[in-house]
């Protein structure tokens, strides 16, 4: 029952990030800064919801995978804001940035509510849906519509780390499902 | 029996396990060496492996410099070995010990894949045993001391149980004497032999399957913590003059059969790699 909860928080958690991508793409085509804005805003969810899995948690499969989101992340934001330096860029809010930041405070609400397994269930859940949001969200709207070709070349190098810890997510799904 | 009767007992024991330890043990650290070839390095940069495919031969050396800018680990598919997290700019190195292909992967990363194959080296020929066999050097590696060590455990623990069961047995106290004193000896020298266990784990770091030496490592601590506490039982024993009860033998079997387990975890990391 409980992994039936798990996946249909997943879906929907996955469906509202995909509706977010979908409606910009209707919207105005975001700007460079706009583009960092939202790359930051992800970067920050991950880290902050990574940080709040390492308080809870006690799964050390959880842990090591919340410490290498932290890692990844920080360092990835790091990047981004020398390329924004170098390009002159100052991160700009954007409605998709702020609708990720508002999902992100309904998760991190949602998550603090949480203990033991059902935690680490909800976080995993959390990981996947965000990663493939994010994946979607760079593939579909920020590469094709950054301006800069070393902004493009920067989301697009990213692009395989998204993925790896989309991979990564899910196989701590299974571990976690299989109760090993 | 007369103090210089149990002395006699003592030190044939002692020289029977000084041979059976010492003789095998040289045959092994010195045969094990692997032959150093050729340095390969494999570059870790834009969550790629670059080669993704590499052949070596074995006994040759592959480094791995993480170039990018996140951490990475060279982890084999099957558990073989794992580098540990390597931060960027970090590098980790690995000698090629067996012929064969072997996947790896990153582990935080699994979409990060590359393989490796091990060749036999064209005209290498096996080591002529009778060669290493004869050459006798003082040990100075963790990969000679805990071998070398293990052996008196191994020897002593079981031994001292053997003889306090045919002391009890044919109601001979000189045997629960030396069996006195062998689980002493046993418990002196145990410690030094898991202390050599940590050395070599420490300094091979991931050089080694992960499953088999956590198991191994923490068995081998209790162990040498479990001897000390028998030891101590045993001297109670001892102190008393009599038989060691039947609760005192069972822990003592339970002991040997954990020790058992622990040589089979070790020869699988020894050989089996």
């Amino acid at each position: 029952m409980k992994t039936i909860k798990n996946y249909l928080v997943a879906v929907s958690t996955f469906a509202a990030l995909l509706v977010i991508g979908n409606l910009s793409a209707y919207a105005q085509a975001p700007s460079n800064s706009q583009i960092v804005g939202i790359v930051q805003a992800a970067n920050q969810i991950d880290i902050n919801i990574s940080t709040l899995a390492l308080t809870k948690t006690k799964n050390p499969k959880v842990k090591e995978f919340a410490n290498e989101m932290i890692s990844d992340h920080t360092n990835l934001e790091k990047s981004v804001a020398d390329l924004a330096k170098k390009l002159g860029v100052t991160a700009e809010p954007s409605d998709t940035s702020k609708q990720l930041k508002q999902q992100a405070a309904d998760e991190m609400k949602k998550l603090r509510s949480l203990r033991g397994s059902a935690f680490d269930k909800e976080y995993a859940a959390h990981e996947i849906a965000f990663h493939q949001a994010v994946i979607d969200a760079a593939t579909k709207m920020l590469i094709p519509d950054a301006k800069n070709a070393e902004l493009k070349s920067a989301l697009e190098e990213a692009a395989p780390l998204l993925q790896g810890h989309l991979q990564h997510a899910q196989q701590l799904q299974q571990s976690l499902q299989s109760g090993s | 029996m007369p103090r210089h009767s149990t002395r006699r007992v003592l030190q044939t024991f002692a020289s029977t396990v000084s041979m059976v330890a010492i003789l095998p043990v040289s045959v092994g650290a010195q045969s094990v060496q692997p032959d150093k070839g050729a340095q390969h390095v494999v570059i870790i940069k834009q969550m790629h492996f670059d080669p993704s495919q590499l052949t070596i031969q074995s006994g040759g050396t592959v480094e791995w410099k993480n170039e990018d800018i996140f951490s990475h680990t060279v982890t084999a598919d099957d558990g073989s070995f794992d580098s540990g997290l390597i931060a960027p700019g970090g590098s980790w190195q690995m000698t090629v010990k067996r012929a064969g292909k072997i996947g790896y992967h990153c582990r935080p990363h699994p979409n990060m894949t590359a393989t490796l194959i091990g060749q036999a080296a064209a005209g290498q020929q096996p080591v002529p045993s009778n060669a290493a066999t004869l050459k006798w050097s003082p040990p100075t590696s963790p990969e000679e001391f805990h071998p070398i060590l293990v052996n008196f455990t191994a020897a002593l623990f079981p031994l001292a149980l053997l003889s306090d069961i045919v002391g009890r047995i044919f109601r001979r106290q000189s045997l629960h004497n030396t069996a006195w004193w062998m689980v002493l000896y046993a418990a002196v020298i145990t410690p030094f032999t898991a202390a050599a266990g940590w050395w070599w784990k420490l300094s091979a770091g991931s050089d080694l399957p992960a499953k088999l030496i956590t198991v191994h490592q923490w068995l081998g601590t209790s162990a040498s913590v479990l001897f000390i506490v028998l030891a101590a039982w045993r001297w109670r024993i001892h102190k008393r003059g009599t038989s060691p009860s039947l609760a005192y033998l069972t822990c003592a079997l339970i002991a040997v059969l954990a020790l058992i387990y622990q040589g089979s975890l070790g020869g699988k990391m020894l050989f089996e790699k």
